[in-house]
């Protein structure tokens, strides 16, 4: 059985394989490159949180406009897209072209249940993506772990699931979610555009619901300085008044700044009339004054980059959890539910 | 004589569409049977879910005395239009079956590979219609099963594909496998079957073994009359009257010694298809000209 799933998996694999190890040359062949620029720059063994950012600054503009850009974007996109490239080349056909093609009659007419042919191919198949997945990412956080200190950008969204353990999880849930829509599907071209769908859903979703509520974010409270620049929308006839202060730098991800009041829940006004808003006379002068005597505070909630590793093995854990559970549910569906 | 697949009230329905109604048979073991009946009869999915492919709606199924499971050592199935991996070699086709079958008979596979001329490392999607089913056979026999089930094999094949895949099935029966194969064709199952099952709309119309098939069958030629008064022991298959004349299809196990019918002999084909037509409206043509 351990033949037959690598015989039938071996174009794909092998293609796959392939274009990563593209990366992994472009990697090896700028890997002085980032090294050297990060020495020259005085960024690595800087001392101080000042000169370092300032090391930082000239080691990132250094790399600007050599090889080891596209490989860092590279990197990025491949690790992004490569789920979706195992959901849809590896996993959709897997049972679906079987059932299409009718093969699937032979081969269950082997000494073979039908259980243990999908359980060897989803552990094949699902070994092959995690390990091909989990050494791009080790690689790649290797070779940019000085420009991910020097930007400080590895829990940003964009960065976050090309770095660490995430990637693993995610192309061999994308693997298990291929075999299962191709199983439910029963057609090859549906299969692999419902794995597309899904996978890209999944991986808008994790960002925008699931990963702010993996970890508590931090906030921080500090106390509105009414001159400072903002944003500001007066509504004539709520008088509700609601302020965008400009969000500030913090060494995470950023996931919102708000106004709160002294007693902690979101300003949102009714301002008074006479002082905020177009009908107040002296809106510049008195407008401050006014928000100055309401004592508010500018709430910022994060998520630090220090909780990189516990959000990425939370994420990698409940991937690799869904993973697993429509792998029960597939050799379920095979086994009781294909006839 | 143990049963190689008996069926008690067998069902498969797809959604509302009933593929197999109410089923009831006894497939003997120990012979090459053939299992035949018009388009629809259901004889596909009789041996699909023979095989462990499809699971029963209602009713029972045992094959060699257990429930079927796909993925059984003891059975063998060529399913209709003889599927194989066209991206695979013939080669790998075996190798394959060596590795997904403990009692693989590899000397049985190869000399059968090299008997019917097939190039080991030919691609198994570029083999002709009669190839590939020589491939598929050969593969299922290899596994040595104790029962092969065979839906259709020859049914897209040319006449002299279809007598080589015969020749090498009888050259399989000779080894004593029991074999159940499904035709709509008797042409194909003449050569090879000695138990033949006619299956019409999932019920069985006659079962028996060719020999007494064909002994207790006649046709009989005479003036016209009511089939009714044949006597006992004698069943009438299939009929049709002119003005003056009568022609029954009969089975009888005594002959027919009334010397005002002229007596023929039938050969297989004649008795299948008077089963399949004489199931089709039995004794309505002569009501209609009363």
């Amino acid at each position: 059985m351990i033949w037959l799933t690598w015989r039938q998996f071996r174009t794909p694999v092998l293609a796959t394989g392939g274009l990563l190890l593209v990366l992994l040359a472009g990697m090896a062949l700028t890997w002085t490159q980032v090294t050297d620029a990060a020495l020259n720059a005085g960024f690595t063994g800087c001392q101080g949180a000042d000169a370092c950012a300032s090391a930082a600054d000239t080691f990132l503009s250094a790399l600007r406009y050599g090889q080891a850009k596209p490989v860092y974007y590279g990197g990025l996109a491949t690790l992004v897209v490569l789920p979706a490239v195992v959901g849809i080349f590896w996993g959709a056909p897997l049972v679906a072209r079987e059932l299409e093609t009718g093969t699937y009659r032979m081969v269950f007419s082997q000494s073979i249940g039908r259980g243990r042919w999908l359980l060897v191919k989803l552990l094949g198949g699902g070994l092959a993506a995690a390990l091909g997945a989990g050494l791009v990412s080790l690689a790649l956080g290797r070779w940019a772990h000085l420009i991910d200190a020097a930007n400080g950008e590895r829990i940003l969204p964009t960065t976050f699931p090309a770095r660490g353990v995430v990637p693993i999880g995610y192309a061999a849930l994308a693997f298990v979610l291929g075999v299962t829509a191709g199983l439910l599907l029963r057609r090859t071209l549906t299969a692999m555009a419902v794995t597309l769908v899904v996978i890209t859903g999944l991986q808008l979703a994790a960002p925008l619901l699931v990963r702010p509520l993996l970890v508590t974010p931090t906030s921080t409270l500090t106390a509105l300085d009414p001159k400072a620049r903002m944003g500001m929308s007066y509504s004539m006839e709520t008088k509700e008044l609601r302020l965008e202060p400009m969000p500030e730098e913090r060494d995470g991800w950023l996931l919102s700044t708000t106004v709160v009041t002294p007693a902690g829940t979101e300003f949102v006004g009714p301002a008074d009339s006479t002082k905020c808003g177009p009908e107040a006379p002296n809106e510049r002068l008195t407008c401050p004054e006014w928000l100055a005597a309401q004592h508010l505070s500018t709430k910022v909630t994060y998520i630090p980059d220090a909780k990189f590793w516990v959000l990425q093995w939370r994420e990698f854990g409940l991937l690799v959890v869904l993973a697993m559970a429509l792998s029960i549910f597939s050799v379920w569906w095979i086994r009781r539910r294909l006839a | 004589m143990t049963s190689a697949l008996t069926a008690t009230g067998l069902t498969k329905k797809y959604g509302r569409r009933t593929a197999l109604a109410d089923c009831t048979l006894d497939i003997p073991a120990g012979h090459v049977v053939g299992l035949v009946g018009p388009n629809g009869a259901g004889k596909s999915t009789l041996l699909l879910l023979a095989c462990g492919l499809l699971d029963p709606t209602a009713g029972r199924i045992d094959v060699l005395g257990e429930r079927p499971v796909s993925g059984s050592p003891r059975v063998g199935f060529v399913a209709q239009d003889t599927p194989v991996y066209a991206g695979l070699t013939v080669a790998e086709h075996l190798r394959m079956g060596a590795h997904l079958n403990p009692s693989w008979d590899s000397q049985l596979a190869e000399e059968r590979i090299a008997q019917v001329g097939l190039d080991p490392a030919q691609k198994a999607g570029k083999l002709s219609g009669g190839q590939r089913a020589q491939l598929a056979l050969t593969v299922a026999a290899a596994k040595r099963p104790e029962l092969l089930l065979l839906d259709e094999p020859v049914a897209a094949l040319d006449p002299l594909a279809r007598r080589t895949f015969l020749q090498g099935l009888m050259e399989l029966a000779a080894t004593g496998m029991s074999i159940v194969m499904s035709s709509h064709l008797v042409a194909d199952l003449e050569r090879v079957c000695d138990h033949l099952i006619v299956l019409v709309a999932s019920k069985v119309r006659v079962a028996g073994d060719v020999d007494d098939l064909l002994a207790s069958h006649h046709r009989l030629a005479g003036p016209r009359r009511d089939p009714a008064d044949l006597g006992a022991g004698r069943t009438v298959v299939e009929e049709s009257h002119t003005g003056k004349q009568s022609t029954l299809v009969v089975r009888s196990t005594a002959p027919i010694d009334d010397p005002s019918w002229q007596v023929d002999r039938l050969d297989l084909e004649d008795i299948v298809l008077a089963y399949m037509s004489g199931a089709a409206g039995s004794g309505r043509v002569l009501e209609g000209q009363r």
